[in-house]
């Protein structure tokens, strides 16, 4: 800061930091512009190096695994009716049509094989090939379908009622487009018939266009609230714009700087601008609020001199704040998720850019524009102390001057009080589950979740596991193995949780009934290899033998069982991995893996969680070190650091009560606990240090703190509260729980601060407060 | 191995061409792509044969499935028979599958398969000429010969194909709604009236697969393909047909064909 004497006028070097801010921002500005774009490609926020991916991958490949987009169609009276089995087979081949899907991956009754008996002995064949005219005709139709265990219940519902149209499809082609397609389709289709479209690439594919278009309406809602919410307390119009325009600016700055590395928006990273509202307009308020203050105590100060004072009080704790955050923001590199990664770092050079601005920016601003007009009365007080204030400021400080006498009276109590919140926080924690779930991100009444509701009521489920067997070459030949899977099977299929389960097994015991005669005790595994391998070679002369590669391969030594699940939460998916768990040891000699998406996704929020939970204990002890390093006392890191820690059991304590479920986006949330919880203990801790190290005296000093940075925390507490309760007003579920949880975890680190902070600092008399070898500068006034 | 077998079919190629010209460079000038077509139909193969057919079907990660068949047929004029035996895999052998096709216009084959592990035999229903034969890559219409006349036919170009003159002929099917939109064959012009190549495409016009004969050998004076490969190149699926052990007009019995001698084994 030595410059600042031999530059003549601070109006010029305040030009000088306008220039400098506005060229940064134009850059950034352009950068965005031509090079910003939005990941929705979800395969691409996995690790692709991970063992799991990598298996489930190569298995996609092996067995052709893809989601499936699911439609139904539903008449109440039954589907087995001219007009509704016509509808029934041109839907299906407007599906074939659509270029996004292969023909030959469109699955309904209207393309099925059916492998029946007859004089001929194996049949494979259509089910119909034009649609049957009579009721006798029909009524046959639907004793072959009734008689099909390959398709009773898999593609037409058992009460007859509705068909199932299965479209797999690579997710990764789902588009906006081909969304409104299916649409028009189901509008065209429907009445008196009902339809239904889900299936796991409709979900992903409307989530990665819905979250972000939500947050756009959103956002500019909650920053409108947080102007009108800033203009209210600090009664200013000018500083209100210049915190909202720091904020504003290192948000361009930071997706500038993405766009400049070319580094892609995944939908994790449009939680950057809400933790830099959260996070960064804490500066701007502290360093506004002690100019109000300072101005009212010295209301003879000049301009120059209170921008002066303000930047020299406030330059520690704002770059201590920041540096913290940053850290807290860093340590989520060590996630093997890159968006994760990418959040962490570009939250923290956005945290950073908050302070160059609030310390260069800020100052600069109030040197050109002038010093925030306070309204209120002409004539304070000039008794050095803001208690003569005839307007609000007077409650204000009275307020902060009894909550401080209150603390420091109860201050046991408040001890307790916490430790008690802290406990039953931790018990409610332990209720706390882990949700890798798409759908659970839309709202009940939503068409997505009903339809996907309508379909796991009458069918197997929307939701794919696949259990993968891998042994030596023809090991899928052997009747013991597939009997044992057939055990399997049956075992899955008691639990709820799943719907149905497919495999070679499957086509072999049909295969098996219907070579004798359709007599039912032959519905079960052959009993030889060689009748299972004829089995086989007669399948390929007489039906689709491609649809046999989707369950085993070429050389039989691997095989693929999909289990069908009536949800793609991580329940549903732990419970029937732990029925193959138990079944693991009858196979000897095999191995059993997992693929596809439901997998992959179940895996991807277990290493989100990991990574965050990982980083969240590092920040936290790097952030006890740093507080310690700041203030030359372990202790002073410990007490620093209870907001933190109670902020996040606090955060998690309310999701184990009320049922929400760790996700991506609600573990992201712990690092807003870290970053705002930090800042206000520094904040706080500083101003009580310095006042303490002036006179040394606890309840003066606590008196002070609280109506200082006690006021600004309760400021910058209030404004993020009333902004993110905008959010509860989302159509999206996981932006209202956003909404929710980053308002609560602002107040529990406000309370916190304000209550646990004081009464630890007051406990007994700490050294560090008091000790002044520390590099204080000249702050005796 | 390749480089052995470009020399043989150089040399196949040589020999064939110093026994043919004095023939195909009368024809070459006056056929219509119809009347060549209706040569290449009529190509004689004789009454009866015996040989053993060893097909690869290899899939695009190039895993593979093989079986050995020793097979039998007959042409009895109205009805052309074949019986089929597996030999390996072991755990299909003595499998035997019997196919009667009729030249009468629409009526389908008659199919019948035994399945030793079953001790049963069983028929086969064949509802469509479309379908895959056994998983190949070649449909039973493929393998089979297609009456030209349900084609319309043109000469696009003439070709050299390993050294040898090919007309190259495109056939479109007159009936709506075939498999294929069209059909693209090489006719040697050497007099044999062997197609060497033959490119099928899809109804929506793209190319499907890719027919191509790799060796292909004189016996008993009939000209028989002896390797051929066909790659669906949508799916990079192939099949690979070789035969071995051909033997030409032996004097089957019609009386062969039946279900007794699918159980007793040949």
């Amino acid at each position: 800061m030595k410059w600042k004497h031999t530059c003549p006028s601070p109006r010029i070097r305040s030009a000088a930091v306008m220039v400098l801010v506005a060229i940064i921002t134009l850059l950034a500005a352009v950068q965005i512009r031509s090079h910003l774009r939005l990941e929705t490609n979800l395969d691409a926020y996995m690790p692709a190096d991970h063992p799991a991916f990598v298996y489930s991958d190569q298995a996609d490949e092996w067995f052709g695994i893809q989601d499936a987009v699911v439609v139904v169609l539903h008449h109440p009276e039954g589907i087995y009716r001219p007009e509704t089995m016509q509808k029934l087979v041109d839907l299906t081949r407007r599906l074939q049509e659509l270029p996004e899907i292969r023909p030959d991956d469109v699955k309904s009754l209207a393309t099925a094989d059916n492998i029946v008996g007859s004089e001929y002995g194996l049949d494979v064949r259509p089910f119909f090939r034009k649609v049957p005219g009579t009721p006798a005709e029909m009524g046959a139709l639907r004793r072959e379908v009734d008689g099909n265990e390959m398709v009773n219940g898999r593609l037409v519902s058992k009460d007859g009622t509705t068909a199932l149209i299965m479209a797999e499809m690579d997710s990764e082609d789902f588009s906006q487009d081909l969304y409104d397609r299916l649409l028009a389709l189901q509008l065209e289709f429907e009445g008196p018939e009902e339809i239904h479209i889900a299936g796991q690439p409709v979900v992903e594919g409307t989530l990665a266009l819905l979250a972000p278009e939500d947050m756009k309406r959103m956002v500019p809602i909650v920053v409108a609230v947080i102007a009108l919410v800033l203009l209210l307390s600090l009664r200013s119009l000018r500083s209100t714009v210049i915190i909202l325009l720091v904020v504003l600016l290192s948000t361009i700055w930071t997706f500038g700087l993405m766009a400049a590395l070319r580094v892609p928006m995944y939908s994790v990273s449009t939680m950057i601008p809400v933790m830099l509202i959260a996070i960064g307009v804490a500066d701007g308020i502290h360093m506004l609020s002690h100019l109000d203050l300072h101005l009212r105590e010295h209301p003879d100060i000049g301009p120059i001199e209170a921008i002066r004072d303000m930047t020299g009080q406030m330059k520690t704790p704002v770059i201590m704040t920041a540096a913290t955050t940053a850290v807290g923001f860093l340590a989520l590199i060590t996630s093997q998720v890159y968006p994760v990664k990418y959040f962490g770092l570009f939250t923290a050079f956005g945290v950073l850019a908050a302070m160059v601005l609030s310390l260069l920016f800020l100052p600069a601003s109030l040197h050109l524009v002038g010093l925030p007009r306070r309204k209120r009365a002409e004539m304070p007080e000039k008794d050095g102390s803001p208690r003569g204030d005839v307007d609000g400021s007077a409650r204000e400080g009275g307020i902060a001057r009894r909550t401080a006498d209150r603390v420091l009276r109860h201050r046991g109590a408040v001890a307790l009080f916490w430790l008690a919140v802290g406990l039953i926080s931790v018990l409610g924690a332990r209720r706390i589950w882990v949700d890798s779930s798409f759908l659970a991100k839309f709202g009940q009444e939503s068409p997505i979740v009903e339809a996907d509701a309508f379909i796991n009521g009458q069918f197997g489920g929307t939701s794919t596991l696949n259990v993968i067997f891998e042994g030596e070459d023809e090991v899928f030949k052997d009747p013991l193995v597939w009997e044992r899977i057939q055990d399997l099977q049956e075992d899955l299929e008691d639990r709820e949780v799943v719907g149905d389960t497919f495999s070679l097994a499957d086509y072999l015991s049909r295969m098996h009934m219907v070579m004798n005669e359709d007599r039912l005790s032959y519905n079960v595994i052959p009993d030889s290899r060689e009748l299972i391998a004829q089995y086989l070679l007669l399948y390929s002369m007489s039906g689709d033998p491609e649809e046999l590669d989707r369950v085993v391969d070429y050389g039989y030594r691997r095989a693929n069982l999909r289990v069908q699940l009536k949800g793609d939460n991580t329940r549903v998916i732990e419970a029937a991995m732990s029925v193959v768990e138990e079944h693991r040891d009858r196979f000897p000699g095999l191995e059993i893996h997992y693929a596809g998406s439901a997998y992959k996704s179940f895996i991807f929020s277990d290493l989100i969680l990991e990574g965050q939970i990982g980083s969240l204990v590092l920040s936290i002890v790097i952030i006890v070190l740093m507080l310690a390093l700041m203030f030359r006392s372990l202790l002073a890191g410990v007490i620093g650091s209870l907001p933190v820690v109670l902020t996040i059991f606090i955060s998690f304590g309310v999701m184990g009560y009320l049922g929400i479920p760790l996700n991506s986006t609600t573990a992201m949330l712990a690092s807003i606990a870290v970053g705002i919880g930090i800042d206000y203990a520094i904040h706080f801790m500083d101003r009580f240090r310095r006042r303490m190290r002036v006179h040394g005296d606890l309840q003066r000093a606590a008196r002070e703190t609280m109506t200082h940075s006690g006021r600004a925390i309760a400021f910058n507490a209030i404004t993020v509260i009333a902004g993110f309760a905008v959010l509860l007003f989302s159509v999206f579920p996981p932006n209202r729980e956003l909404g929710a949880l980053v308002a609560l975890n602002m107040f529990d680190a406000f309370a916190a601060t304000l209550t646990l902070v004081l009464a630890m600092l007051a406990l007994k008399r700490l050294r560090f407060l008091t000790r002044t070898t520390s590099s204080v500068e000249g702050d005796v006034r | 191995m390749n480089n052995l077998k470009t020399i043989e079919a150089g040399l196949l190629a040589l020999l064939l061409l110093a026994v043919a010209v004095p023939t195909w460079s009368v024809d070459a000038q006056e056929l219509s792509a119809g009347e060549i077509m209706w040569k290449v139909y009529e190509r004689p193969e004789g009454a009866d044969r015996t040989s053993t057919l060893t097909m690869v079907l290899r899939n695009r990660f190039g895993d593979e499935r093989v079986r050995s068949i020793r097979q039998f047929s007959i042409d009895l004029g109205a009805v052309e028979k074949k019986l089929m035996f597996f030999t390996a895999p072991a755990d299909v052998k003595d499998t035997s599958f019997m196919i009667w096709s009729y030249d009468e216009e629409g009526r389908e084959d008659d199919q019948w398969i035994y399945l030793p592990a079953l001790r049963k035999i069983k028929r086969i229903s064949s509802e469509s000429k479309g379908d895959y034969f056994m998983g190949s890559d070649f449909t039973y219409d493929d393998l089979g010969d297609r009456w030209p006349d349900k084609d319309t036919h043109t000469i696009l170009r003439d070709e050299s194909l390993d050294g040898i003159p090919h007309w190259v002929i495109e056939s479109r099917p007159k009936e709506a709604d075939s498999m294929y939109s069209r059909t693209v064959v090489w006719v040697r012009q050497d007099g044999s009236w062997l197609g060497t190549k033959k490119e099928f495409y899809d109804p929506e016009g793209d190319l499907l697969k890719t027919l191509t004969v790799e060796k292909i050998e004189e016996i008993q004076g009939y000209w028989t393909v002896m390797e051929s490969v066909m790659h669906n190149v949508q799916n990079d699926h192939r099949t690979i047909m070789s035969l071995a052990d051909v033997s030409i007009d032996v004097g089957l019995d019609g009386e062969l064909f039946t279900e007794r001698s699918m159980r007793r084994g040949y």
